[in-house]
């Protein structure tokens, strides 16, 4: 299947994805699908994927504080028993005052790790996760700080003064 | 006798353990010596590189992402720098991407070498351990002379790379594989495909199973161990590696039979090693002549990022597995809005954590050896110091303070009396 057939089947499916394909000016190009969903339908759509391609693997949440929004993208290989691939970017967002998406790790399994990661570093939150543990910060971490937000939330000059920094020595004399 | 009480006994196994080579935690319930459950626990290892690459330009972090790991310090900048490429649509030239590849393979041998040895090491025969890791100086020697370091030898930059492959460095790596075919990879087969001993130690111990390997996204020669024909060099079409004629290595074509367990996935890393050593035989004939980066300058690099806008993906095969960086620009500033990385031992470990569930507690060092776990390269992204329930953040002043009655306790004739210096992080104040 190439990208454009890809992209046709998910646009027909679901109308209001906006969907697009990109490729880089490499001297050896490369396609990426691209697409954007509400987080309504952004369940769905993962659990349409994984019919698409049962064998799909999930790689990575990349998850972003975009001012008045948080912004997770998923990337997923489909297809990789075929050269290329099919490289594909799934974009989801929710307002941060409902910083909540629904959970993919029950359609994908080695989702749990990532779900967790951007939960105690960004504090946007996944609805159903089965394991809502903290992953690498240690369980006393104090609440309702996360490190990777960009508003007051996050960690402060404050906290970081003078936090590890070499120190010059004394000159004798 | 019919009332037999069932009892299960949790073990940790890390942070700090004779296993393991790097902090990690291993919660492990056993019913007598069976598994029946383990727990991961992760960031004994932070540095908070994710935060500190909010406050660094293109080119710092391209030195930044050098430094998330020593072994695989290539791999890392090699995909930061082929996702900025991505994004602001930069042309490399073909022969600084024929360089990647030869680097890359270096490393790659390098990689395996030490994993070979490490496993050797965890099921108690460290013959193999020093063996392999004098077979490894050689490759290290190649390595430190064209990139001028043995590990971060800083070889990409941004649209290309910093140094040149010249014909003395040509004859260097030609008479490294010589060596390396003549006289260690005999050796090296004799050890992990024919010798009675460890097979018998490391067949159907750590068994992966291909179902598992899909659904929990084993990467890299964890996954092709247990037959996933999955490698980023391939499936991605990355850079000349078509060109050289790159195919995932299974154990298949060595033993004939895929099992997923720790035999298969070593049976995997012998094979790369062939391979590697023929990709970069062939990357040094095709190789063309002409320049080796698209920018003379850095400073030329970051006016034309500054103004770049998009986002964009790097994926490359590391020797560990696949790899992922993604870099969104923020026009109109030298940092970019976002960068995040993806390592392929964070997966490899749920994989192997799962596998392990009805295994032998015996089996659990050389399993966790065979993935070859980088936690270095996990562990990348904590921030604060806090003791229990009070919000405690440790100043300059408090750890200097600690550090020099350390030192006192321990040599009370040291007279120098070192001051906290503080000083700015990219524009905050420390």
């Amino acid at each position: 299947m190439t990208p454009e057939e890809f992209l046709d089947i998910i646009v027909k499916k679901f109308p209001g994805v906006e969907g697009e394909i990109r490729e880089n000016k490499l001297p050896h190009p490369r396609k990426r699908v691209w697409i954007n969903v509400d987080r309504e339908e952004f369940k769905e759509i993962m659990k349409f994927i994984k019919e698409i391609d049962p064998k799909a693997q999930f790689s990575i949440i990349i998850a972003r504080d975009g001012g008045d929004y948080l912004e997770a993208k998923y990337h997923l290989e489909l297809f990789y028993d075929h050269a290329p691939s099919i490289s594909l970017i799934v974009g989801t967002k929710c307002p941060k005052d409902d910083p909540k998406l629904p959970t993919v790790a029950d359609v994908f399994l080695s989702a749990l790790p990532y779900e967790r990661e951007v939960q105690e570093f960004l504090g946007l939150f996944f609805e159903g996760i089965p394991d809502p543990r903290k992953l690498f910060l240690p369980e006393d971490f104090p609440e309702g700080v996360y490190p990777l937000r960009k508003d007051e939330k996050g960690i402060s000059s404050a906290m970081i003064k003078n936090a590890g920094h070499p120190y010059k020595m004394k000159k004798e004399g | 006798m019919e009332n037999r009480v069932e009892y299960w006994v949790k073990i940790p196994i890390g942070p700090i353990h004779p296993a393991l080579e790097e902090p990690e935690k291993f919660i492990i319930t056993l019913d007598g010596e069976r598994i029946v459950n383990v727990d991961v626990k992760l960031g004994y290892n932070l540095r908070g590189l994710e935060w500190v690459g909010m406050r660094r330009n293109y080119i710092q972090i391209l030195y930044l992402a050098e430094r998330i790991c020593g072994i695989c310090s290539f791999s890392h900048n090699h995909t930061y720098a082929r996702a900025v490429e991505e994004m602001a649509g930069i042309e490399v030239p073909e022969r600084a991407e024929y360089i990647r590849a030869i680097i890359g393979e270096l490393e790659r041998i390098h990689s395996h070498l030490l994993n070979l040895g490490v496993a050797g090491h965890a099921i108690g025969y460290d013959t193999v351990l020093h063996l392999s890791w004098l077979a490894r100086e050689r490759v290290m020697d190649v390595l430190e002379a064209i990139g001028g370091n043995r590990v971060n030898y800083s070889i990409n930059t941004i649209g290309g790379v910093r140094r040149d492959i010249g014909e003395k460095h040509k004859r260097m790596i030609l008479d490294m594989i010589k060596y390396y075919r003549e006289e260690v990879m005999p050796k090296i087969e004799e050890i992990f495909l024919y010798d009675p001993t460890v097979e018998a130690r490391l067949r159907d111990a750590g068994v992966i199973p291909k179902r598992i390997a899909i659904e929990y996204s084993a990467q890299g020669p964890t996954a092709r161990g247990s037959g996933v024909e999955k490698d980023v060099r391939y499936n991605e079409h990355l850079g000349v590696y078509p060109d050289l004629g790159i195919k995932p290595i299974t154990p298949k074509e060595f033993t004939g039979i895929i099992k997923g367990d720790v035999f298969d996935r070593m049976v995997v890393r012998v094979g790369e090693l062939w391979q590697s050593m023929e990709l970069i035989e062939r990357a040094l004939d095709q190789m063309p002549e002409g320049k080796i980066k698209a920018f003379p300058k850095d400073n030329v690099a970051l006016v034309r990022l500054k103004k770049a806008e998009g986002e964009g993906i790097g994926r490359y095969e590391a020797p560990r597995g696949e790899l992922v960086h993604y870099v969104m620009a923020n026009p109109g500033s030298e940092i970019p809005e976002r960068w995040k990385m993806r390592e392929p031992t964070f997966p490899n470990l749920f994989a192997v954590a799962r596998a392990l569930v009805g295994e032998q507690l015996a089996d659990v060092p050389v399993a966790i050896a065979s993935i070859d776990p980088c936690l270095s390269c996990t562990d990348r992204v904590a921030v604060i110091d806090s003791k229990t329930g009070k919000k405690k953040i440790l100043t300059e002043k408090d750890l200097l303070k600690a550090s020099i009655e350390k030192t006192r306790e321990i040599n009370p004739n040291i007279k120098a009396k070192p001051e906290p210096i503080g000083g700015t992080c990219g524009g905050v104040r420390l």
